[in-house]
This record gives structure tokens, sequence and C-alpha cells, in this order.
């Protein structure tokens, strides 16, 4: 019996591509079960997330199978002869390096990122439900997650924030810790506030408050985020309860000046707060971050921290394969 | 052998601060700060004990014993403070302080080789001393938070976030929140403690002791008032409480 792995991710393909191949998460037990009745095919399983479409097989022989493969994807797909230059091909050893590296976030956009482990783990499921996956491919997913857990404890290749949104919100928890008894106010409805106010809620902010030259847009966002809106002049007044501030209006000017903070530092008792500046040109006047209980954050700052973060994990590449080399050799996995 | 356990004590406080460092600036978490702290509580213990039974009264008869008493006072409340708000790095600040407070202990001619007994020792007295020893002891950790705090709140203004302490320190309203627990507790025994040293018979000798732990308890009053009424930067809050302690140990001076 020999392992094969036919695929295509955000490398090889485009999303017009990979959204054919794409398998609903509750159809991915199916999937695998139909992929059963090719011929020489003793075990399957489907992986399908935004990135990437993967098919695992235990086969008499992987080359002939993988073209069979190829065929039956290219006919179910009708994308004959379209698809075949975004695939990807490995075979026995490979196959199963590769799904370690994809186990362990090695090859995902973000590089570390822990999501693949559980969409990874469901697909393994799916197909185990079905009766798809039996001694090779069991041994095979048990002890790809096992080096996946591996390499994450042992390495720092999820360590840091590799997005402006998450760093913002790993600095918000630093300075308030649980962000339960936290209060949030956004200045400007533009989108990237909302993906960042959005990352603070699932944290668990407690309330939001939006303020926008268009009262209309900050009533709809505020809605949308379960908040209350603000009149765009009555703002100074309310950052007298927030603990963190995000702003990112379109204004060629400067909003928050030093004196408004100043205004409201005793109405707050001097407590700490938050500024997430993140317009271009910036919200807040710099001066402000000079205050003692402000820490002020701006795009340019959130973003070289996140490339730091993401060279970090960079440089963990190479530790990971050689936790995944020497675990596999060890294992001496059937198939492989 | 009360020497030899506080000895054991100061080691293990040591290897407590090392571990906890190495382990901080590899960007891990001090996971055993607590168990070493914990041993050093059981020698402070031990060495209390017997020279509690030397006495035949509270072990505070000499500058070393009240050092001591300090120390454990100190070791006890970061046990009670840090592992419950998860500070274990509270731990890997106070082991240093309480090593400081124990090798001073333990220099010739601080701590008494044969302690002698207390004689017509007075229950006001001993809660006097026991309970401002105590209070010390809460006011220095609050102090150690507070250091813990000005070294964070530097770290996230200068934008320097990548060190394993930064990772490691706790977040800092919980530091602020520990400290100001800490304030409210220090004083509160600290009232106590000057209470009783005012109810007990004392001589005039005794009025340099009197007036300084007053003006302390008057800093501490004073600063607790203004956070509460008026609300402090976390910076001068900390700050202030480590000034406060500094000066705060002049008392002693005049015991």
């Amino acid at each position: 019996m020999e392992l094969l792995c036919l695929g295509l991710n955000h490398k090889t393909a485009p999303v017009e591509v990979r959204e054919r191949f794409a398998v609903g998460s509750a159809k991915l037990g199916e999937a695998a079960g139909e992929l059963l009745c090719l011929a020489g095919v003793t075990e399957v399983v489907v992986i399908s997330t935004c990135n990437r479409t993967e098919f695992y097989l235990a086969a008499t022989t992987a080359r002939e199978t993988l073209a069979l493969l190829e065929v039956h994807l290219a006919e179910k797909t009708d994308l004959h002869g379209i698809a075949s230059p975004h695939f990807y091909r490995m075979e026995k050893a490979a196959a199963a390096r590769h799904l370690c590296r994809v186990v362990s976030g090695l090859d995902s956009m973000m590089l570390g990122e822990t999501e693949i482990f559980g969409q990874v783990k469901q697909s393994y499921h799916a197909a185990l439900q079905t009766g798809a996956t039996s001694g090779v491919l069991n041994r095979l997913f048990q002890r790809a997650f096992g080096i996946g857990k591996k390499v994450r404890t042992e390495t720092s290749i999820q360590e840091g924030s590799t997005s402006v949104g998450n760093v913002a919100v790993d600095l918000a928890e630093k300075i308030f810790g649980h962000l339960k008894d936290s209060e949030v106010m956004i200045l400007g409805a533009g989108e990237m506030s909302r993906i960042t106010a959005q990352s603070l809620v699932s944290r668990g902010a407690r309330s939001i408050f939006v303020s926008n030259r268009s009262f209309d847009r900050a009533v709809e966002l505020a809605n949308d985020m379960g908040g209350s809106a603000v009149r765009f002049d009555d703002w100074q007044r309310v950052l007298q309860r927030v603990d963190i501030v995000i702003s990112s209006t379109g204004s060629p000017h400067a909003i928050v000046r030093r004196e408004d903070v100043e205004k409201a530092r005793r109405a707050r008792k001097f407590r700490p707060l938050f500024f997430i500046d993140i317009a271009v040109p910036r919200d807040i006047d710099p001066t402000v971050g000079e205050i003692e209980e402000v820490y002020l954050y701006d795009i340019d700052t959130l973003e070289q921290l996140a490339d730091e973060a993401r060279a970090r994990r960079q440089k963990q590449i190479e530790q990971c394969e050689r936790i995944i080399d020497a675990e596999l050799a060890k294992l001496q996995l059937p198939g492989t | 052998m009360d020497r030899w356990l506080l000895l054991s004590a100061t080691l293990l406080a040591v290897i407590g601060a090392v571990s906890g460092m190495v382990a901080v600036h590899r960007g891990h978490r001090s996971r055993w700060t607590t168990a070493w702290m914990l041993l050093v509580l059981i020698c402070q213990l031990g060495f209390l004990g017997i020279r509690g039974s030397q006495r035949e009264a509270c072990p505070l008869g000499d500058r070393g014993e009240i050092l001591v008493f300090l120390s454990w006072s100190l070791t006890l409340f970061y046990l009670l403070v840090g592992p419950a708000y998860r500070i274990s790095l509270l731990g890997v600040f106070t082991a240093p302080v309480v090593v400081v407070f124990q090798t001073i202990a333990l220099l010739p001619g601080v701590l008494a080789l044969r302690p002698e007994k207390i004689v017509g020792g007075n229950p006001l007295h001993e809660t006097h001393a026991a309970t401002s020893v105590l209070a010390y002891g809460a006011l220095a950790l609050a102090a150690v938070a507070g250091i813990m705090f000005l070294v964070l709140d530097r770290q996230l203004k200068e934008q320097h976030l990548k060190s394993g302490l930064f990772r490691n320190l706790p977040p800092v309203r919980e530091l602020l929140v520990s400290l100001e627990r800490l304030l409210w507790l220090g004083g509160g025994l600290l009232t106590v403690g000057i209470l009783a040293g005012f109810l007990m018979p004392h001589d005039s000798a005794a009025l340099g002791h009197l007036l300084a732990a007053v003006s302390v308890w008057i800093g501490y009053a004073v600063l607790l008032g203004v956070k509460t009424v008026r609300g402090l930067t976390g910076r001068k809050l900390s700050l202030l409480t480590v000034i406060l302690f500094v000066l705060s140990l002049g008392v002693f001076a005049f015991v």
C-alpha cells in the first residue's frame, strides 16, 4: 500500500480555481467515501479550507492512482486541462511530510496559524466516520497531529501576532488583561476600525461606541457590532469612560488633540488609556502619547510589530522542519 | 540550627530568583518560582519558630529578627497574592528583595547569637511589633508590584515589546489593582500596629520611633486618599509606593 497526496492551495492556484475544488465541511466525509470507488484506492481523507483542497489516499500504486484521481477531479469540476498545472502531487514519505507541514501551519498563508490544525482534524474525523480510513491513514493522521503539537510547543512558530488587528488586540490585553471590563470607542467608521473593534469584541470587550462624521454610518456600524452610536461632536464626553480608542477617520488633520485628552484625565481618574491610530494621515496628535497614562500606537508601529512577528516565525521554519523530519524518521509509517 | 535554616531560606530564594530570571529571559513563564518561595517560607517559619521559643515571645528582639520577619511576611503575601492573580513573575521580583533582607540579617552582629528571653512581655507590644512587620511585608510587595509596573510602563511607552520579560509581565491594570489592594492591606495592618504602639507602655526614648511610624502612616494615608478621591496615574502611584517604602525602612533605625 502506498500513500499519495494531490492538492492545490493559495500558492499554486488562484481563487477561481480553488473554489471549484472546495468541499463544504458537511460534505468532507461523503467526498472521501466517493473516492473509494477509484481502482486500487483503499483509504481517503479530503481536506478543504479556503486556501487549500487536498486529497490523501492510500492505494496499491501511488503513481497510477494520482493519474486516475486527477482525471476524476477534472471530470467532476469540468476543468479538463485547466486545473492540472495548479496541482501538486506527492507520494509516500513526501506526502506524509507535506501533511505534517500543513498541520504545523508551515504551509499556511499566515505562517504558523493555528486554525488549520482544527480544520485538518475535522476533515480526518469526517473521513473516519464515513469509514474511508484504515491502518495507513489513521496512523498517518494521528502521528501528524502529534508532530503538529510538538512543533507548536517546541518552537515559536505561533508566537506573536502577524496582523495589525491582532497586534492591537494583544497590546490591549497587555494593558487591560481580560477585556470584559473594557470599553471601546471607534472614531471613523472605516473597515479597518471595524475589523479591529470586532477582534476586541471577540475577546470580550464590554461595549463599543461608534462616532463618525456621518451619524447614519455610525448608527449602521454600531448596530452591526451591538454598540452605541455617538455624535461626532460628542466623542470627547465618551472619552471619559472608555479604555480603548481606535481611530481611522479620513481627516487630513489630527482629530484627537492633547488638550482633548488632558480635559478628560481628571474625570477618568488617570486610568490607563490605549489609543490605536490606524489612519493615514494620523488622527491622533503624537504628543498625546506623552501623557503619562496614555499608550499610543500608530499604524506604522503596529505594522512593524506584525512584520517582526512574521520574520520571527520565518526564522523558525528550519527548526520546525528538523522536528518533522526527525519524528517521521522515527515512525516508519506504513505507505511511506 | 536557626542560622542554618536562615541560610537555607536565603539560598532557596537565590535559586528561585535565578531560575525565574533565566525562565523569563528565555521568554517562558517562571513556573517553579512559587514552589521555591514556598520552601523559603518553610525555612523562614523554622527559623522564626526556633527564635520564638528561645525568646519565649514573638521573635522581634533585634534588627536581624525584624528583617527575617519582614522577609517572611513578604514571602507570605507573595504566596497569597501571586498565584491568586496568576502573577508568578511577582516572585521573580520578590525573591531578590528577600535575599537582600536575609543576607543583611546574616551579617555578623545583626542577629543576636544567643537571643535573650524577653521578660515581662506585653501583648500590646507584641501586637504592635507583629502587625507592623506584617504591614511592611504587604507594603514591600506593593513596592515590588510598583517596580514591575514601572518596567512594563516603560516598555509599552518606548514600544520595546520583544523581550521575554515583557511577554511575562502581567497586564498593567492587574498590576495596579494588586498594588492598590496591597497598599490597603499594608495600611490597615500598619494602623493596627501604630494603635497598639500608642496603647502599649513606652518611655520617652520611643518618641523618635513613634514619630517616624506616624509619619510613614500619614504618608501612606495621603497616598491612598489621593488615589481614591482624585485618582493617580499608574506611574506616580508606583513611584510613590516605592519611594515611601524605602523611606519607611528608616523607622527601623529607631528600634
